[in-house]
């Protein structure tokens, strides 16, 4: 017949030190989860800082359309005639491979 | 390895096995799953499923990830070559985030000042600003004969389908022709500035701007993207030593040599003392190569390419210029933004509503874009797609931790002997 000992709760808590616990976990979990919406949050911010300095660098252009680039004009005049002509789709324009098929 | 042509650089983001704390923070950003390794164990980096975006790079809290292609000393030395002449060709974005590597607020635009210091180092100026808006003409023509053709009836021979696709991001570039070719066709076949840069270097540049021999030119490609170090290495791109071989001249050299990133360029400064903060400022006026619009300059944004793209497309469909040039329903940050103009061509006098998509992040808004083009039921005409959240500004080759987004730099910041 099998005999079962008395053994007392190896773990015992009281109220005051469950709320204890459950207090310090809870609070590591909220750092975590802080930290990781300040990152999130501060990427957002630098990309918005920089995105702004772009801006700003077309805002005070003075030309602020590509066809009215005067050097681009100069430079089709000069040497490639103009968009799409054979001389720029040679130097320009490329083809695109698919890599599913490279081994 | 699978999935690359011959000559192409197979590896460039490496994780450091020793570094690696398993945090799974780069799984967040990586857009091509291309990250192994299980939470708590050291992961390591797929390269034939890696795109070589670097976002895992610029987001990992303990800055693991490594850059490890470095070809800082190569174009010191060319510096130093009497008979080389180092042509740099600078992207928008660089312009904004090169002084938050010498303690400057981020954001803040030091063109004049990066001349300065380019000036200074010994290179010679060709503004990627400039192709930019070179590829508005070639990507925008290519874009508004689709649209004569599709939408206003015109006849045309040999035009790809509509939507068609920015073809400017090398990292999107790479994930389309690895995980859904079939949706090449759709690709402008205009290529990226900096690819434009190369050729038209080494052939106008090289004839009639500084007067040199082509192959005595070294092109250096200075972008906030490590994928732009893939691309220069694609063996397709040396159309200008085929150009001039057509013109009797021999050699082969491709057309960009080497590309730097951001911090790349910060650390050669640094390498041969140009102090950014003081280095006297240079405008570059009687450059032609060095003159661009604000059209170009946008590129380096999400929606940028878009709407540099329409104020073009808009002035050739109709004739008449734009009263308000900001597009602002292509900027910010939302996942994906949509636009639509109405123009009436000056030709026909028909009225076009041209439709267009801002997507930006591979990994979390362009799916379902995608997935509308492969069904057939996509609405727009033009769609711009960038890999990093943001566009170029926050691409993977920008100076990291402007604002400490490292968990640890930002805790050292507030320790009182640091």
């Amino acid at each position: 017949m099998a005999r079962y000992d008395y053994v007392e709760k190896a773990v015992k808590v009281s109220r005051r030190e469950f709320l204890g616990i459950v207090g310090v976990a809870g609070a590591i979990l909220w750092t975590g989860a802080y930290v990781a919406t300040d990152l999130v949050h501060d990427r957002n911010k630098y990309i918005k800082m920089r995105a702004q300095g772009i801006y700003k660098d077309d805002k005070k252009s003075k030309v602020r359309q590509s066809h009215n680039n005067q050097a681009v004009t100069d430079m089709y005049k000069k040497f490639a005639h103009n968009p799409l002509s054979h001389l720029a789709e040679e130097l320009f324009h490329t083809k695109y491979v698919n890599r599913t098929r490279l081994v | 390895m699978k999935g690359f042509q011959s000559q192409e650089l197979t590896r460039i983001i490496d994780i450091d096995r020793k570094l690696c704390k398993g945090c799974d923070s780069c799984k967040a950003f990586c857009p091509s799953e291309a990250i192994e390794g299980k939470y708590g164990a050291v992961h390591r980096v797929d390269n034939e499923k890696c795109i070589f975006c670097g976002q895992c790079l610029v987001n990992c809290p303990f800055g693991v990830p490594q850059d490890t292609v470095d070809a800082v000393d190569q174009v010191i030395s060319k510096l130093r070559d009497k008979q080389a002449t180092v042509v740099g060709t600078i992207a928008p974005a660089v312009r904004v985030a090169i002084g938050e590597e010498f303690g400057m607020e981020p954001g803040s635009l030091v063109t004049e000042k990066l001349y300065g210091a380019l000036k200074q180092a010994g290179f010679k100026v060709l503004d990627t600003n400039f192709t930019a808006d070179q590829t508005i003409m070639e990507e925008g023509m290519e874009l508004i004969g689709k649209i004569r053709h599709f939408a206003l009836g015109e006849q045309a021979e040999h035009v790809g389908p509509l939507p068609q696709f920015t073809s400017c991001c090398p990292a999107w570039i790479r994930y389309a022709e690895l995980y859904c070719p079939e949706l090449l066709p759709h690709m402008s076949s205009a290529k990226s500035p900096m690819m434009m840069a190369g050729p038209l270097t080494k052939t106008y540049g090289a004839a009639e701007v500084w007067k040199v021999k082509p192959e005595d030119i070294f092109m250096v490609g200075i972008m906030p993207c490590t994928a732009k170090k893939f691309e220069a290495s694609r063996p397709e791109f040396n159309s200008a030593a085929r150009y001039w071989q057509t013109q009797g001249r021999s050699g082969d050299y491709p057309d960009i040599d080497v590309v730097l990133t951001t911090r790349d360029l910060a650390e050669l400064f640094r390498r041969l003392n140009v102090d950014f903060e003081t280095v006297a400022e240079f405008s570059d006026k009687d450059n032609p190569l060095a003159q661009y619009s604000g059209a170009g300059t946008i590129f380096g944004n999400t929606g940028g390419v878009m709407e540099a793209a329409l104020r073009t497309a808009y002035f050739v469909i109709t004739g008449t210029e734009l009263d308000v040039l900001e597009f602002t329903p292509v900027r910010g940050l939302q996942g994906v933004k949509e636009a639509s103009v109405t123009m009436k061509d000056a030709k026909t006098g028909k009225e076009v509503t041209l439709k267009v998509a801002v997507a930006h992040g591979i990994k979390q808004n362009v799916k379902p874009l995608l997935d509308e083009v492969k069904a057939g039921t996509s609405p727009y005409h033009f769609i711009e797609v960038m890999n990093c959240p943001g566009g170029c500004v926050n691409g993977g080759g920008q100076p990291i931790n402007p604002m400490g987004t490292s968990w640890l730099d930002k805790a050292k910041a507030v320790l009182p002997w640091s």
